[in-house]
């Protein structure tokens, strides 16, 4: 709805999903945490599943949009619009996520880094056929500490940078979005994190491994430059570790 | 799309409205429009600035992003069931909510166009936060709750503080 009331898609047809029943579950699985496409972010941010089972889904999760947006924005929508620089994209690729993707004659499990490492889902001959749909997010189970730090040119709208960074079972991940053009797993910077752990490591170190995890050219547009991207996401992903720390020592 | 015709009903501050509307009406051209509910305030269109924020089913809900047809069956509020979203009686000489009061109290607008969405969604986060601090070991919410309810609404003429003093003012 936002993007066509911003008049960036003119749709030919329009299927409101909103009254399927039982897509607006969170299901634990024994490796997974399974959501349907109408789990909302509020719904998603408030559960005490999600917040024992996914380390830092939840943290990401408090800074998209506004309570009033995220009542009726669901996860899966976030996700799959892939718009640059949204947390949720990012958090998903690094985090492993996969999503059920039903088509009319079949169901397929692909990962989340198939569909959002391709920049606008719904871009010509990119990402998903018009008759598929994805139907489920699997976040799989990996309880543990994490920290979410972003910059915004405002509370609430698409970050210039933010930066996911969890521990679990001394295993560290990092998710940087506002950088690359889609979401980007960073197990570079995620390798100094954990060296250093819990002091956070030096932005320069960070910055160093951050060249490593790009996955394409750096982009800029008229809120930020790609050099002010390139130097503000290692301070960004510095405070997301500090933060981890501090949440992993307590 | 455009050229599809549906036939929508719901009731609208509890009267029934119906109506036959385009696939592509929004809620908000269709309270305006269709139910005289000249309180729901259309700003920015896109979602952003929260000034057409109604309740659908007793959720908040931008009105300008919900088409009318996705509607179809659902129970309505706008800023004039602004008492029954706060659960509370209109009073006094000039028939005020508390919400109401506390926002004039406290000098919380000045062109009141961003006000009916911030009442209707400041009542349902009161509501939301009262039954939260009915149950034990949870106090009322503090300032960063209600400076993240905010963020959903663009106010350009308070700077927001008038606003934040009138909704601690009625917080339990």
């Amino acid at each position: 709805m936002p993007l066509m009331a911003r008049r960036l898609v003119r749709p030919e047809l329009v299927i409101d999903i909103n009254r399927i029943a039982g897509l607006d579950a969170i299901e634990v699985l024994a490796s997974h945490i399974r959501m349907g496409a109408l789990v909302r972010q509020e719904q998603a941010l408030r559960s005490s599943v999600v917040r024992e089972c996914v380390a830092g889904l939840a943290e990401a999760l408090a800074w998209v949009g506004n309570p009033v947006v995220r009542q009726r924005g669901t996860v899966i929508g976030n996700l799959v619009a892939n718009t640059p620089g949204s947390e949720l994209p990012a958090v998903a690729i690094a985090l492993g996520a996969e999503f059920v993707v039903r088509h009319p004659d079949a169901e397929v499990t692909v990962p989340a880094a198939a569909l959002l490492g391709v920049a606008n889902l719904f871009g010509a001959g990119k990402g998903l056929p018009p008759e598929a749909m994805v139907t489920h997010v699997l976040w799989p189970r990996r309880p543990g500490a994490a920290g979410f730090y972003e910059v915004a040119r405002r509370d609430g709208h698409a970050p210039v940078v933010s930066a996911l960074v969890t521990m679990s079972n001394d295993e560290c991940r990092v998710a940087v979005s506002g950088v690359c053009a889609t979401g980007l797993s960073c197990p570079s910077m995620a390798r100094i994190i954990a060296r250093d752990f819990p002091q956070p490591p030096s932005a320069s170190a960070l910055a160093g491994a951050l060249q490593d995890d790009l996955t394409g050219p750096v982009y800029g547009d008229a809120h930020s430059s790609a050099r002010y991207r390139l130097d503000v996401a290692p301070l960004v992903s510095r405070r997301a570790a500090g933060l981890m720390a501090l949440r992993a020592v307590a | 799309m455009s050229e599809e015709w549906h036939q929508v009903s719901m009731t609208v501050d509890d009267v029934p409205r119906r109506a036959r509307v385009r696939a592509r009406y929004l809620l908000s051209d269709f309270l305006r429009e269709q139910a005289g509910a000249g309180g729901v305030h259309v700003a920015c269109g896109h979602g952003v600035c929260g000034a057409c924020t109604v309740a659908v089913d007793g959720i908040a809900v931008r009105a300008c992003l919900m088409l009318a047809v996705q509607a179809d069956g659902a129970h309505v509020q706008t800023v004039a069931s602004l008492s029954a979203l706060e659960g509370a009686p209109a009073s006094g000489r000039d028939g005020l909510t508390p919400l109401q009061a506390a926002f004039r109290e406290h000098h919380a607008l000045q062109c009141g166009y961003c006000t009916p969405g911030l009442l209707v969604s400041t009542a349902l986060f009161m509501s939301q936060h009262k039954a939260a601090a009915a149950l034990p070991g949870n106090p009322s919410p503090r300032r960063a709750a209600i400076l993240d309810h905010l963020n959903g609404h663009l106010c350009r003429c308070t700077g927001y503080a008038n606003i934040i003093a009138a909704i601690e003012s009625v917080l339990p």
